[in-house]
């Protein structure tokens, strides 16, 4: 009863809604909006900052505000407590002593076995500290200090910290720690070296044409291959860590001179307002950003391919990278970006309208086709040709479920065979390919449990899936088809069409990242209407979109076949030349 | 967050009590219904109505899924019952406590009245029909020729020998006027438009199963050559029924009804139904005989097209209305039996005068039994007077129904002979000639 | 905190276009026929043309209150009172007026599709659609609607092209069907058609500018007026004059005509899609503004929770009607013949008074000078 009156009080009350970042289409009015916006969420995020503070001074307190002592056994101590040595496997601790001038000083390295590369450490911190340290060094610690990093440590990245939590962060993170007795610092080197899969192909989304590069696992890789392609020194690699206790990195990319600032403070924001121990993939990460977790379609596009996400950028996006994802994340995204694959620009322009007119149908046909199936068949008898209509009947005479059942076991069938292979081995392929086609396509027909048309209806329906570009959007239709097909048994066409209006309602009213979702036609923003649809040449496109507000608008000039002006313009002088 | 998740909850519970509480109220399998194919109404025993609906059978036309191969000899892929009844729906009412499945009427194709009924007035029955949703507009109106349950034994004969499934015997066959010129276009939407018109009148398609049994029955008797004033019957001097042939296929579409509101009042013979299509605007394109102008017993064959609309004219002259038709049409020489030499620029004139005096003599002698015999304005003539009149008033007022069976006619048909074939002139044969030397 | 709510030209006209012309999808040709005879089309002409010219005074006299809607005016002229006044009359005029549209559309497609369902199924299913839609609020509608009007359009062009064979021109004579002076003399208050453009009295605060409401209520007007009379056209060329008084479903009957080979018959259940689109567009759109004006004139800090109670008004008042025919006799001969007076009347009696107040303050200023 207490939820039947809760329910009441949610459908009856009004709720605030969540205030969300609005872009006007003039830049400078944008620009006024999003600082005003964005300076309250400055308070917001303080306050929020406040407030967890309060809250884990318990735990984190103890790493962030330990310094490091001057003393090297009480930070060996210290160390051994937080690393739990020796239960602890895989970390190495090893002391050693340092002669410096006549002093003899201990000192210890601390890093995690595996996650560095031991030659480095070989020979670039521990052979130079140990065998060419008994050169003239000033008896003075700073200098020691300085003495050391300067002229001892040849390593070439080289932090110096009194933070004992800093250095625990880096070891954490493939690095390693030096302690020398007697500095109230260390020394954090970046020696990671860790196995990683190479740069590989993408393997979710190939392409004929165009670069055949994937993103790894690993986080400077990824940056690294964006940063080849784009070679641009406005692009602004912004490093953030996220999960409290994992801290995995993370990269903010974008052009600092095209994207709209108050798009990169909205994801930096909600970065770092991220409140979770771990975080393990982009695909985590992407349900802590999106706007409406609920709404079925993918709201930020992921891709594996670093000339898509370069190709984002210089449209005035923000890609997020994260360390051990081999995915990352576009964002904002409208409608359309789903609907586009990587290929689509390499390619000339009439062979992509072909492909797109297919994507569409497919779209439509993986969405629509069985609910369309089950209403025509159950309400609108008069529209199927009439030759149609008895073979129907009679492949359907001997079925004894009626057809929305069937074509339910059939849906699930498939679904059942596209999850098995996905999770099957390698070896078993094959099998599972056979068994697929003979249950379904042979043996359920022939005892008369389903209609051979409903078979090529469940077909057509999966193979349309498949060819939608985003994974994310084929499975949102794939779990949509169930809701047409209910709707269309109970009420026909007017079912579908009452579930297209709330879906299409329920898409328009969604933001991501302050851009509406159905941005260049829901709210009609760009001047070119077909635009988004249909291709023109690739030298046609010389805007950006206009709903992200970008800083500068062109993204080519007027006439970008510049070449061909020139020509036009040597035969007038030869023409001239010739008449004189 | 929480608030959403709710609503969604919510939403998705008031889908489900949509579902379990109301269930689909409409949702029939296509296996729980019969559909009709064509459905025939003759006058009963009784005061009203005798209906013959032919339904087909599904696994016979499709040949039941698997190992069918469609069309298995022998059975019939319709089946055709026959009751009294006071009305249309409640015969559907009846037929369904012994047929099994549920009769639907959305795929009825042909709907044949019998000749008796059809003058008696079937107004009632096409208002029904089109009152009811199922009905398609593009089914075809039929009236069985001939005395007596006319309709149901039509229906009964239909078999198709070509195809499996009846709806397409009946598609192909109605619409074959478009190249044979014989029958009208006379679909169920176009009947209930001209019926509730003030100038143009309805037609339907004349059928009737063959009078002949075998070829050694066949005469020329019912043919309308004599009436014509010819010697030997010409191709379209037939209607359905009489056409002297035997075969397999019984049935017979030829000629139609004319209709007087909903009312038939006489019917048309193949050859002035094609003239009809050509006053109309709807010939296509057919091949027509003509007697050779200059050789007796000879004939010329054309495949005559239509090459512009008609153009219909209506002038007042007095109380009578004078009526212009000027009808443009365009011909190619198929086959010339004499063998003289009308190809040739000099005598391509001569053919194509005797093809106009032909085809006008034709049309003249046609629209002139509308006017006076039927007294029906079946071509939409009064269209064309309509223009004269500001308001409605006026023109209902005016009374073109009566005026019509008063008016003049003139006919203009101008041929031209377009291309002579594969041939540009006959080479006669030479056989017997060198035999002679 | 409401959200402040700005949309384009486009989406405002996509917005009138439903509100207006999605009688024609309703009996809105056989009410013109009934009228007009054969010249049904040319009467929807003479309509545009009035609606047009009132617009026109009524643009102008809104110079003075840009960014102001009607409430507002209303509040200007008549303070408190004024307003409530308004917004009453305008909250009926909505509920009424979108209650029977309801009701019409489910027997609509009780006719076409669902015949054996029980009518409050039917209704129930559009009920839910509406509220739904009103619920996410004005702003995902009018984008719905940009998105979807040529999708509706284009349904409609389908429906044109196809019964283009049955065109026979003799059908639109005599011109002047009933009579031309019967025309003149139905025509003003037939301009009830145009009872949507209440809506953008409503939207004006929305809309920017004062050069925006001005032309997207031409546009608006000129659009819905020429699809009007073309649907009205073809309705009247296809089928002949007393036949033309006899469909309920005017533009329903014409896509049953279309048939392209033997393949494609019968296809008007594809329109069911496009008829329910305009229909859920336009109700969740008038549900929205019922709530909306509700709130507005009475002061409320919400709309939101209004919703619902309106739907349930709405949907029970859509049950009231007996029968279909009298469902028919009030959109046919009460609506459709006075609902002028609020759209037309109201907001020019408001208007005129309203600009000579501000002349007559404006004097009052100068004396004070």
């Amino acid at each position: 009863m207490a939820d039947f009156k809760n329910i009441l009080k949610y459908l009856f009350l009004y709720h605030e809604p969540d205030i969300q970042e609005e872009f006007i289409l003039k830049e400078k009015e944008s620009e006024k909006a999003g600082k005003e916006k964005t300076s309250e969420r400055r308070k917001e995020i303080s306050e929020d900052k406040q407030k967890t503070d309060n809250k884990s001074k318990t735990s984190k307190e103890s790493h962030e505000s330990k310094l490091i002592s001057k003393n090297l056994t009480d930070n060996i101590e210290y160390l051994k407590k937080v690393y739990s040595i020796p239960t602890n496997g895989d970390i190495v601790l090893r002391e050693f002593e340092i002669v410096a001038k006549d002093k003899t000083i201990p000192a210890c390295i601390i890093f995690y076995d595996g996650m560095t590369d031991r030659t480095i450490i070989d020979l670039a911190i521990l052979q130079p500290l140990m065998l060419l340290s008994n050169l003239e060094v000033k008896d003075k610690g700073k200098e020691l200090l300085e003495y050391i990093s300067k002229h001892l440590l040849v390593h070439n990245q080289i932090q110096i910290t009194q933070n004992m939590g800093k250095v625990i962060e880096d070891i954490n993170y493939g690095g390693c720690g030096v302690f020398i007795d007697g500095i109230d610092a260390a020394f954090a080197c970046d020696v990671k070296g860790w196995e990683h899969r190479g740069v590989d192909k993408p393997e979710t989304e190939s392409v004929v044409r165009g670069p055949q590069e994937g993103f790894t696992e690993t986080l400077r890789t990824n940056t690294a291959l964006v940063r080849k392609i784009l070679k641009d020194e406005e692009l602004v690699v912004e490093d953030v860590s996220v999960g409290k206790r994992s801290k995995t990195p993370c990269s903010i990319l974008y052009i600092k001179d095209i994207v709209n600032d108050s798009l990169v403070e909205e994801v930096r924001r909600r970065l770092k307002g991220i409140k979770v121990d771990y975080i393990f993939d982009t695909g985590d990460l992407e349900q802590y950003l999106e706007d409406n977790p609920f709404m079925t379609t993918p709201q930020i596009i992921a891709t594996e391919r670093p000339d898509r996400v370069a190709n984002a950028l210089t449209e005035g996006k923000v890609a997020v990278v994260m360390s051990g994802s081999p995915f990352a994340l576009v964002m904002p995204t409208t409608n359309i970006d789903l609907l586009q694959s990587a290929e689509d620009t390499y390619l000339r322009f009439p062979y992509v309208n072909l492909i797109r007119i297919v994507r569409m149908v497919a779209i439509f046909v993986s969405l629509l086709l069985p609910g369309l199936y089950v209403a025509i068949t159950n309400f609108h008898h008069e529209m199927i040709p009439t030759d149609l209509l008895l073979a129907i009947e009679a492949s359907r005479e001997k079925v004894p479920f009626p057809s929305v059942v069937e074509i339910l076991i059939m849906e699930f069938a498939f679904e059942l065979i596209v999850e098995a292979g996905i999770r099957r081995p390698g070896q078993l392929g094959p099998t599972l390919g056979i068994i697929g086609a003979l249950i379904l396509g042979q043996a359920a027909v022939a005892a008369n449990i389903v209609s051979p048309i409903l078979i090529i209806i469940v077909a057509v329906t999966g193979i349309g899936s498949f060819s939608i570009p985003n994974f994310g959007l084929g499975l949102s239709f794939r779990l949509l088809r169930f809701i047409f097909i209910f709707l269309a048994s109970v009420a026909g066409f007017l079912g579908i069409s009452l579930g297209l209006f709330m879906y299409g309602i329920w898409s328009c009213s969604v933001k991501s990242f302050g851009v509406p979702f159905m941005a260049p036609t829901g709210p009609k923003t760009y001047s070119n209407f077909l635009e988004q649809f249909v291709r023109s040449p690739i030298w046609k496109k010389e805007k950006r979109p206009d709903y992200l507000n970008v800083k500068k608008v062109h993204k080519q000039a007027k006439i970008s076949r510049q070449w061909s002006q020139d020509n036009k313009k040597k035969d007038k002088q030869q023409k001239y030349e010739i008449q004189k | 967050m929480k608030n959403k998740i709710r609503k969604f909850c919510i939403l998705l519970s008031i889908f489900i009590i949509c579902q379990f509480t109301s269930g689909c109220y409409d949702s029939r399998e296509i296996d729980e219904l019969a559909y009709p194919i064509a459905i025939g109404f003759d006058k009963g025993e009784g005061k009203f109505l005798r209906m013959s609906l032919q339904i087909a059978v599904p696994t016979k036309v499709a040949g039941g899924g698997e190992g069918g191969g469609g069309g298995e000899g022998g059975q019939s892929s319709v089946s055709i019952t026959t009751l009294e009844t006071p009305t249309i729906y409640s015969g559907l009412n009846m037929i369904n406590t012994y047929v099994s499945k549920q009769i639907n009427l959305s795929h009825v194709k042909a709907i044949v009245f019998s000749e008796e009924l059809a003058r008696e007035g079937i107004e009632k029955y096409i208002n029904a029909l089109m009152r009811g949703r199922e009905f398609r507009g593009t089914a075809y109106v039929l009236v069985a020729k001939g005395s007596g349950n006319t309709a149901e034994k039509f229906i009964r004969e239909v078999k198709p020998e070509l195809e499996s499934n009846p709806a397409k015997y009946y598609e192909m066959v109605l619409n074959a006027y478009g190249y044979t010129g014989f029958t009208a276009e006379a679909k169920l939407i176009s009947f209930y438009r001209n019926m509730t018109s003030y100038t143009t009148q309805p037609v339907a398609v004349l059928a009737n199963v063959s009078e002949f049994e075998d070829s050694d029955d066949i005469t020329l008797e019912y043919s309308t050559y004599k009436q014509k004033g010819r010697d030997y019957p010409l191709p379209g001097d037939y209607t359905a029924g009489n056409m002297p042939k035997v075969g397999n296929i019984k049935t017979e579409v030829m000629g139609m009804a004319v209709f007087d509101g909903a009312r038939m009042v006489g019917e048309l013979d193949g050859e002035e139904t094609s003239y009809y299509l050509m006053v109309e605007g709807k010939y296509g394109y057919s091949y027509v005989t003509i007697p050779d102008p200059q050789a007796k017993d000879m004939f010329v064959l054309l495949n005559l097209k239509q090459s512009r609309k008609p153009k219909k004219r209506v002038e007042m002259v007095g109380d009578k209305p004078q009526i212009y038709i000027d009808i443009k049409l365009e011909a190619d020489i198929l086959s010339i039996q004499s063998g003289i030499n009308y190809e040739s620029i000099e005598k391509i004139g001569i053919l194509e005068k005797a093809t106009e005096e032909f085809v006008k003599t034709g049309i003249e002698r046609m629209v002139k039994r509308t006017v006076e015999e039927f007294g029906s304005d079946t071509f939409g003539i009064g269209e064309s007077i309509k223009k004269k009149f500001l308001t409605w008033d006026q023109w209902v007022a005016f009374n073109w129904k009566e005026k019509y069976r008063h008016s003049n006619i003139n006919v203009n048909v101008d041929v031209k002979i377009r291309r002579p074939g594969q041939k540009i002139k006959t080479v006669p044969a030479h056989g017997s000639e060198k035999e002679e030397k | 905190m409401e959200k402040k709510i700005i949309f384009g030209n486009r989406e405002a006209i996509s917005l009138l276009l439903i509100f207006m012309c999605n009688q024609l999808f309703l009996s809105f040709p056989r009410n013109m026929a009934e009228s007009a005879g054969n010249a049904g089309w040319i009467l929807t002409i003479y309509i545009t043309v009035i609606s047009l010219v009132l617009f026109l005074i009524i643009s102008r006299l809104y110079k003075n209150f840009e960014g102001k809607d009607i409430l507002d005016v209303a509040e200007f002229l008549g303070g408190n009172i004024g307003r409530i006044l308004v917004g009453i009359i305008y909250v009926i005029d909505y509920v009424v007026i979108i209650s029977v549209i309801l009701r019409e559309y489910g027997e609509d497609l009780k006719i076409i599709s669902l015949v054996q369902s029980p009518i409050s199924f039917v209704l129930a299913l559009f009920a839910i659609g509406m509220v739904f839609g009103a619920f996410f609020g004005l702003e995902p509608l009018v984008r719905l609607g940009a998105i979807s009007v040529p999708v509706i359009f284009l349904g409609f062009l389908i429906t044109v092209v196809g019964s283009i064979k049955y065109f026979n021109f003799s059908n639109i004579l005599p011109i002047f069907g009933t009579g031309l002076v019967e025309i003149l003399i139905e025509g003003p208050s037939r301009t009830s058609v145009f009872s949507g453009l209440t809506s953008l009295f409503l939207i004006a605060p929305f809309l920017r500018s004062h050069d925006n409401f001005k032309k997207s209520g031409f546009i608006g007007l000129i659009l819905s007026g020429l699809i009007l009379t073309v649907g009205n056209l073809v309705y009247s060329l296809v089928l002949p004059y007393p036949s033309t008084t006899s469909n309920f479903l005017p533009i329903y009957q014409l896509s049953r005509l279309i048939e392209y080979g033997r393949f494609f018959q019968r296809i008007e259940s594809i329109f069911v899609l496009v008829w329910s689109m305009t229909a859920l567009i336009y109700l969740s759109a008038g549900l929205f503004f019922s709530a909306y004006i509700y709130k507005k004139t009475f002061k409320l800090e919400y709309h939101r929770p209004l919703i619902i109670p309106f739907g349930i008004i709405i949907f029970t008042l859509s049950l009231i009607p007996k029968s279909l025919m009298e469902t028919m006799f009030i959109d046919n001969s009460i609506i459709r013949k006075y609902a002028w007076t609020v759209t037309f009347g109201l907001t020019l009696v408001l208007l005129i008074l309203a600009s000579i107040k501000i002349k007559v303050k404006e004097g009052r200023h100068k004396d004070e000078k």
